[in-house]
């Protein structure tokens, strides 16, 4: 095999596995965005951050939200939107700095951070 | 957790593994529901004050021989070992009268906790949850295991099962015990194949002669079902919350992507390679 070849396979090979640990990435993140308070859950979104806001903004104190499963939860508005903001902005920091960790990997070792171990 | 050894398999030993992490990650009581066999042998390798230390209940259950040497199926350690085993998991369906809990989640012992996510379905407003969505974690890999068959019901996944005492729960496995009594009749009704006993097909019946005969009525749990299989293997556990695994590349047998799979809990489906991988598991936690 001639040595382009092997190297054109070995790089195929990373971008298989850097393909695969972004995936991997994003699935924590989404777990990391999904909230569970008084029996309903709640995926954390932009949306949901506006919307919370919304009615944060218009003085209301406590509210009814329809969870993932469009159960009605109760709750303090105020507190939820402390909960929901912190979440967020802690998951996506978090995705930032293992992305930019990904992105500057070359190798399938350094991608696995092997040698951490 | 169920668990009930083979003549090849150490179930108790990965039940004692996921208990461990079940401790670190959810910090809940642990039961498992086995045979006197399976314990005993489990014993013979693990002191019996370590396995007190993380399963809090042992509930011993008598096998039923007959149905014991009837039902096997292919068990493989990747490409590389294929053997056909006696796989027993008839209990399943007692789950809700063996319960002593108020709030249960029925594990699979091979499907490893490694992060608190299972938390999040304690009070949830539904009375019981399960998962007909899964991934591959491997996600350039597509296998169709989305119905019982191709003109069959979508197929729910037993790994996981949320369950409160409800009388909700309660008709959920009065059913699943008729279709484990009937497994002919139900399995010629809704057509799938394979001759061994799956308590996911059991329970994807259940849930859809629940609903009124209603594809997919039953809530899925708030978080994704994760998975490898048994041409993947564990290369490394590096801690309670994360390993390394090779995963089979799609389309080329006996090739192997690494992958770092951290903080979210993972259906390991290579029962040798969780067994390999049960002595650092519990090294670690020590």
């Amino acid at each position: 095999m001639s040595e382009k070849l092997t190297k054109a396979l070995e790089f195929a090979n990373y971008r298989a596995t850097l393909n695969n640990q972004r995936a991997i990435l994003k699935a924590r993140v989404e777990s990391l965005l999904s909230y569970s308070i008084d029996g309903g859950t709640f995926t954390i979104d932009p949306g949901l951050i506006s919307f919370v806001k919304t009615l944060s903004d218009s003085g209301l104190e406590t509210t009814v939200l329809l969870d993932i499963y469009k159960n009605p939860i109760q709750v303090d508005v105020k507190d939820f939107l402390t909960e929901i903001l912190s979440r967020y902005t802690e998951a996506t920091n978090d995705y930032h700095a293992e992305y930019v960790k990904l992105s500057k990997a070359r190798s399938v070792k350094s991608l696995l951070d092997i040698d951490r171990d | 957790m169920f668990a009930h050894n083979n003549t090849e398999i150490d179930y108790f030993r990965m039940a004692v593994v996921n208990a461990m992490l079940i401790k670190k990650h959810l910090g809940t009581d642990v039961t498992v529901v086995t045979d006197q066999h399976s314990l005993d042998y489990v014993t013979q390798s693990i002191p019996r004050d370590q396995i007190d230390l993380y399963i809090d209940n042992i509930i011993l259950n008598h096998k039923d021989s007959e149905f014991k040497h009837k039902n096997t199926k292919v068990y493989r350690d990747t490409i590389n070992l294929q053997k056909s085993l006696s796989f027993y998991n008839l209990d399943r369906a007692d789950a809700y009268d063996i319960s002593p809990y108020d709030e249960t989640i029925m594990l699979d012992a091979d499907y490893l906790i490694l992060g608190n996510t299972l938390n999040s379905c304690w009070g949830n407003k539904n009375p019981m949850m399960m998962n007909y969505t899964w991934q591959d974690i491997n996600f350039n890999r597509k296998f169709d295991l989305d119905r019982l068959s191709i003109a069959s019901i979508t197929q729910y996944w037993a790994t996981v099962v949320y369950f409160q005492k409800s009388a909700y729960a309660e008709s959920f496995f009065t059913l699943c015990k008729n279709v484990r009594k009937n497994y002919a009749y139900y399995k010629n009704l809704y057509r799938w194949s394979g001759s061994t006993f799956r308590n996911d097909y059991v329970f994807s019946v259940a849930a859809h002669m629940l609903h009124g005969l209603s594809d997919k009525s039953l809530p899925e749990l708030p978080f994704k079902l994760y998975k490898s299989f048994d041409f993947d293997d564990i290369h490394s556990v590096i801690s309670t919350e994360e390993i390394i695994m090779y995963l089979e590349k799609h389309d080329s047998p006996g090739d192997f992507l690494l992958t770092r799979w951290s903080d979210l809990d993972l259906h390991v489906m290579n029962k040798w390679a969780i067994n390999r991988a049960s002595s650092k598991f519990l090294e670690i936690s020590l």
